[in-house]
């Protein structure tokens, strides 16, 4: 009995013939891997649902403007009305395709006088020319600003106040694999 | 300047021009008071480099005519083909309201509460913009002094320089002699900052030139190896500064387009006119 006690003792100790343990060893690595399919395929799912665009708020009509009150009464134009505008409308044509004629004649004549200079700097000496047609990496960027409608005030005193910047903020969140 | 190299040839060249005479202007050639540096070997000509400094329009121009009908025409079927706006259709209430009570004046709605009218609003408004002064577009055009930069502040304005050169006076774009071992651009910087002793700062619009001149020195000029100059003009906007005080009264100018066929010879005014845009 003892021996047989014995040998089913050292049965049960060593690994090779003792039961399988069921604590941590086979299942769990299972669970684990059942677990990272569903929270891939969870993933895979949100990525495959189109992502939330950022609204364009130029495009989106406010509610309050869709109010019928807010439509203008429908006014006939008169006839000497509508001759005037189409009349004003054909001299202003004229008008801008001449300006634009004009532009034109004056940015051909700059091109024209630019690549003169440089033919003759070509003429004259080679690597004044070479140092010439060189990108200048200090152009761009460019920046200047436009004429007002009247210049600076010297002495201006800004009014007082706080500046409460209220712009909405959209971030979008990419999911990466 | 550059300094003088001792040559025999720039001896002669400088004894000749004592002897100068008029020039006959049809040829708009000129001599340069500048120190001779020895030119390019072998080149007849001399290199000079020209700075075009313009001082873009700080004022929009005032618009024609035509412009302001367009404008108005513009403004009408905007106001017509729009919706009305939240000042507006309080306005309309308002006035409904008015006429009603004009037509019951003994039906009493709220008279104790004082309503702020929309006529009060716009008469608030209207106080708080003539309180603001804004700048004159016209300052020292009244005294049309060609030397101040806040003329013409709605037009590109160029800097000419008097030069001195034997007898007469010329004017001319600023300009310097080339030195080798720099570019031509170098060069007009260098002319920008003897002009202002390091007060202006420019914004130079690449490195290639924008235009030449070519001339040739009359034959009291001419020596064996030099027949005449070719002038190359950059462009530069002006940022910040002014040319500096230490320079001569009514030597150097700020000038529009239009005004440049007062000062510069027909020649070279011919071939500044290519490269300047008038607006």
């Amino acid at each position: 009995m003892a021996a047989a006690l014995g040998t089913s003792v050292r049965a049960l100790r060593s690994p090779s013939r003792a039961e399988p343990l069921r604590k941590k060893k086979k299942v769990d690595p299972k669970k684990d891997q059942a677990v990272k399919d569903r929270l891939k395929k969870r993933i895979r799912r949100l990525e495959k649902a189109s992502q939330e665009l950022i609204p364009i708020e130029d495009f989106i009509t406010p509610v309050k403007f869709l109010d019928e009150a807010r439509h203008r009464p429908h006014m006939e134009l008169l006839f000497e009305e509508g001759e005037r505008r189409a009349l004003l409308l054909k001299k202003w044509s004229l008008y801008k395709q001449r300006e634009h004629e004009m532009e034109r004649d004056a940015t051909r004549s700059m091109l024209e006088a630019q690549q003169e200079a440089l033919q003759e700097l070509r003429l004259t000496s080679p690597e004044l020319h070479e140092a010439a047609t060189k990108r200048d990496p200090s152009l761009f960027p460019f920046e200047r600003k436009g004429p007002d409608y009247t210049p600076p005030v010297s002495n201006y005193q800004p009014p007082e106040g706080r500046y409460h910047d209220i712009t909405k903020v959209y971030t979008q969140v990419e999911f990466k694999r | 300047m550059a300094a003088p190299v001792r040559r025999p040839l720039l001896g002669v060249a400088r004894d000749w021009r004592r002897f100068e005479g008029l020039w006959a202007s049809g040829l708009g050639s000129r001599s340069l008071a500048l120190a001779a540096a020895p030119s390019s070997s072998g080149s007849p000509w001399r290199l000079l480099g020209a700075l075009c400094l313009q001082r873009p329009p700080l004022v929009s121009k005032p618009l024609t005519p035509l412009q302001e009908e367009m404008a108005a025409l513009l403004q009408q079927v905007e106001i017509e083909r729009s919706l009305y706006s939240d000042h507006e259709l309080r306005a309309l209430s308002e006035a409904q309201r008015l006429a009603k009570k004009k037509a019951d004046p003994y039906d009493e709605e709220d008279d104790e509460r004082k309503i702020l009218l929309v006529q009060d609003l716009e008469d608030a408004w209207e106080q708080k913009f003539l309180q603001f002064k804004p700048g004159a577009r016209i300052t020292a055009d009244k005294k049309n002094d060609r030397t101040s930069l806040q003329r013409k502040l709605d037009r590109n304005l160029v800097l000419l320089v008097k030069e001195k050169l034997g007898d007469q006076d010329v004017w001319v774009l600023p300009q310097a002699e080339w030195q080798p071992g720099e570019t031509l651009r170098g060069t007009a910087e260098r002319t920008l900052a003897t002009l202002s002793e390091n007060n202006m700062e420019a914004k130079f619009l690449g490195n290639a030139p924008c235009g030449h001149y070519k001339f040739k020195f009359p034959q009291a000029m001419r020596t064996e190896s030099i027949l005449g100059a070719k002038v190359f003009f950059f462009k530069a906007l002006l940022l910040t500064g002014d040319v500096s005080q230490a320079r001569k009264k009514d030597s150097h100018v700020w000038v529009s387009k239009e005004e440049l066929g007062d000062y510069l010879k027909p020649k070279y005014l011919a071939q500044v006119r290519r490269f300047l845009l008038d607006l």
